[in-house]
């Protein structure tokens, strides 16, 4: 069933509960459906038409409408479009049904919803709060117009966040609030009995930089590009890719061939140096460190071919609205083949060495189990998914930059462990190899960027996705007035895979727990809270960074 | 399980030691490295080109008076992208191979200034003119004021327009 197809069916389906459906583009459905119908809607595209939830998104347009917009966005992967679902929400009573009961993905997401903008989704089965501090005012919504950007409500002393009860009987196992192997803050709590995981809860967010808050009130169109960059240290480019194609679409901007490829070959760059960096990650996280030295070694001439194109190391700083700023200069496309062929070839001795080494596959086969269902049902992306037998690649399923023209396969494997995620990787790096070699050989002649001589219109909107080497990225630009958007929305595909955790972590041994959160390539968000469970009492507590200084966290009667 | 472990190993000595000895031995940065941006100030005609697309906000234009024009890099928020060379219309900002940018000389030896003689009439023939209007200044006066030096804590006053 086309997009357009799609659209006539729910129209169909729910009469006037349907406002209006537009196909502005055979990859792009928007439908505009009354409040009260959302549910319905969600369930149908969700159950019946096998559509995949990516992310929900609320708009203050209190200012031109008097209303909130509400936009849940689904993917239609067989047939390759998307599908975003708007509907309008009064001000007088900021509510929407929830759609979390019959779409578990939606679930972190209208949280979001209801901290940045302050729409409550009534009927959601966890209602705590998500991305907003604990001690943050409960009326003060960062992203409503009349908010300004940088406001620093004062803070407030001895809050804490709501957690999840342990089942009966189970201790809690604090994980964090700096994840002691990834170098990076996580705060789990994992619930265990003796060895054995019975659960897990997650807070995060304690660091949210505001980013689309900045992108809405503050840049311009050309300025978002670098900060986009940001979101991410290690997979920075899919997210500027992502943004510009988004306003791309939006104002109908053409991109020339050239810049197309040249895009390709960086995100393909960028995705064998992402690969790299886990697989040593691994390694290191169960205790081979001889993978880690090994595959940085191999890393190091990518991460120099890549300063010598774009001149920096990471954080290439190459894309705008409407193409690239450099080009990848014709004299040194042969050093970029010589690269590749040394990291071809050390690679596959690695990967003709991994599956005889028993201490590797004894840690990595059969833990970390993610059913294909759960992974689906929760909205797992990227080789999270493709590791549970989820055949989904934004790449193939929804082409964008050159992809349609070049051969790109998809690494799926159904063995849902953490095994199964790792081959998923080393079989990409190797493909990623390929398509880097076919786009140089194919790469046409002509300008990296289009020229464009209007301004773009306010109120028009864009979806753009791309595959991170974590998995799909997701941008929704509506265009607005004074040179910025009025909303920009991201999805980062950690967002997607951490609620999947949970479920991955249960019946594992707590030793595999490292490995299992390492599988999906996390990228977390800072945490500058610890929590101490005093074993006689089992009470539970959260100590702020001040009593931390102080040493307040020692127990009384030292 | 050990012809596994010959080959890592082998995979662990064929290339022998590879790590430089750094800052002993260097490792210079590519032709077209984006370091330390180098500002000359016998070039600039103060078109506030550079602060319009800058994503950092690290340039600030402050008009002192009809014929001054002060122009204000804080370095501490450059984010080393290279747009301000790119749309300099006079080439007076060049991205030169310098990374070793750390400093012992506090916070002002991030910051630098150059004044500008302006003619009379500011916007003739001084105008800057983007490649595309995304890359128009919107508002006049630019938006100095929001920057601020340092953390919230700062003594630093922001500059306010004249």
């Amino acid at each position: 069933m086309s997009a357009q197809q799609l659209g006539e069916s729910v129209k169909q389906r729910f009469g006037d509960k349907v406002i209006s459906f537009s196909v502005p583009q055979p990859d792009q459905l928007y439908l505009t459906v009354t409040s009260d119908s959302i549910v319905p809607v969600a369930e149908y595209l969700y159950k019946d038409q096998g559509c995949r939830f990516i992310i929900n998104s609320g708009t203050d347009r209190r200012q031109q409408r008097g209303k909130f917009l509400i936009t849940h966005f689904f993917a239609q992967d067989k047939e390759k479009f998307y599908i975003a679902v708007h509907t309008e929400v009064d001000e007088d009573e900021p509510q929407i049904d929830s759609i979390t009961p019959s779409v578990p993905a939606a679930n972190w997401s209208e949280r979001e919803t209801r901290d940045m903008v302050g729409v409550v989704p009534t009927g959601h089965p966890d209602p705590r709060r998500l991305v907003l501090s604990d001690d943050w005012p409960e009326d003060l919504f960062p992203l409503r117009w009349d908010v300004e950007h940088g406001v620093k409500p004062p803070s407030v002393e001895g809050v804490a966040p709501e957690r999840l009860a342990p089942p009966e009987g189970a201790s809690v196992v604090p994980i964090g609030p700096y994840f002691p192997v990834l170098e990076e803050p996580a705060y789990f709590r994992v619930f265990v009995e003796g060895e054995e995981v019975v659960g897990a809860d997650y807070r995060g967010f304690y660091s949210h930089r505001g980013v689309e808050k900045l992108g809405c009130s503050v840049l311009t169109y050309n300025q978002i590009p670098f900060i986009a960059e940001r979101i991410c240290g290690i997979c920075g480019f899919v997210h500027s890719c992502s943004y510009c194609q988004a306003v791309e679409r939006a104002a109908g901007i053409e991109v020339p061939p050239r810049a197309e490829y040249i895009r390709t070959i960086m995100l393909e760059l960028e995705r064998i140096e992402s690969h790299t960096l886990w697989l040593g990650i691994a390694g290191h996280i169960i205790g081979f460190d001889t993978v880690l030295m090994q595959t940085w070694r191999m890393r190091e001439p990518l991460m120099w071919l890549c300063e010598r194109i774009s001149g920096n190391r990471k954080t290439y700083g190459m894309n705008l609205v409407g193409g690239v700023r450099r080009d990848i200069k014709p004299e040194i496309y042969d050093d970029i083949r010589q690269v590749l062929t040394d990291i071809e070839r050390e690679w596959q001795e690695l990967y003709d060495a991994i599956p005889g080494d028993s201490t590797l596959m004894a840690r990595l086969q059969g833990t970390g189990i993610l059913p294909t269902e759960v992974a689906r049902s929760l909205g797992a992306a990227g080789p999270t998914a493709r590791g549970s037998g989820l055949a989904i690649d934004v790449r193939v399923d929804h082409p964008f930059a050159a992809y349609d023209r070049l051969e790109v396969t998809k690494c799926v494997y159904d063995g849902c462990d953490n095994l199964a995620r790792t081959l998923v990787r080393l079989d990409e790096t190797v493909d990623s190899i390929k398509i880097i070699r076919q786009a140089l050989q194919d790469m046409p002649e002509g300008p990296i960027m289009a020229e464009i001589d209007e301004e773009i219109p306010a109120g028009c909107e864009g979806m753009s996705a791309v595959e991170a080497p974590r998995g799909e990225v997701f941008h929704w630009v509506l265009t607005g007035t004074e040179n910025r958007p009025e909303r920009w929305r991201v999805r980062a595909p950690t967002y997607a895979n951490l609620q999947n955790v949970p479920p991955m972590l249960e019946g594992n041994a707590l030793a595999d727990v490292p490995i299992c959160i390492g599988s999906y390539d996390p990228c977390f968000s800072c945490t500058e809270r610890m929590e101490i469970v005093d074993v006689n009492s089992g009470q539970v507590r959260v100590y702020s960074q001040e009593e931390i200084l102080n040493g307040d966290y020692r127990r009384q009667d030292d | 399980m050990i012809a596994s472990k010959l080959k890592e190993a082998i995979l662990c000595l064929r290339p022998g030691l590879v790590t430089l000895k750094y800052p002993f031995q260097p490792h210079p940065p590519e032709e077209d490295f984006r370091g330390y941006p180098e500002v000359d100030a016998d070039k600039c005609i103060g078109c506030g080109g550079c602060a319009a697309v800058c994503p950092a906000r690290a340039i600030m234009i402050q008009d002192i008076d009809q014929n001054t024009r002060r122009i204000v890099r804080l370095l501490e928020r450059c984010i080393f992208c290279g747009r301000c060379a790119d749309v300099c219309p006079e080439d007076a900002i060049t991205m030169t191979k310098q990374f070793e940018l750390s400093s012992d000389m506090g916070r002002e030896d991030m910051e630098s200034e150059c004044q500008v003689f302006m003619a009379t009439c500011q916007r003739c023939g001084r105008c800057y003119e983007p490649a595309t209007p995304l890359d128009r200044i919107m508002q006049p006066g630019f938006r100095h004021d929001e920057i601020k030096r340092g953390g919230q804590d700062s003594p630093y006053e922001p500059v306010k327009p004249a």
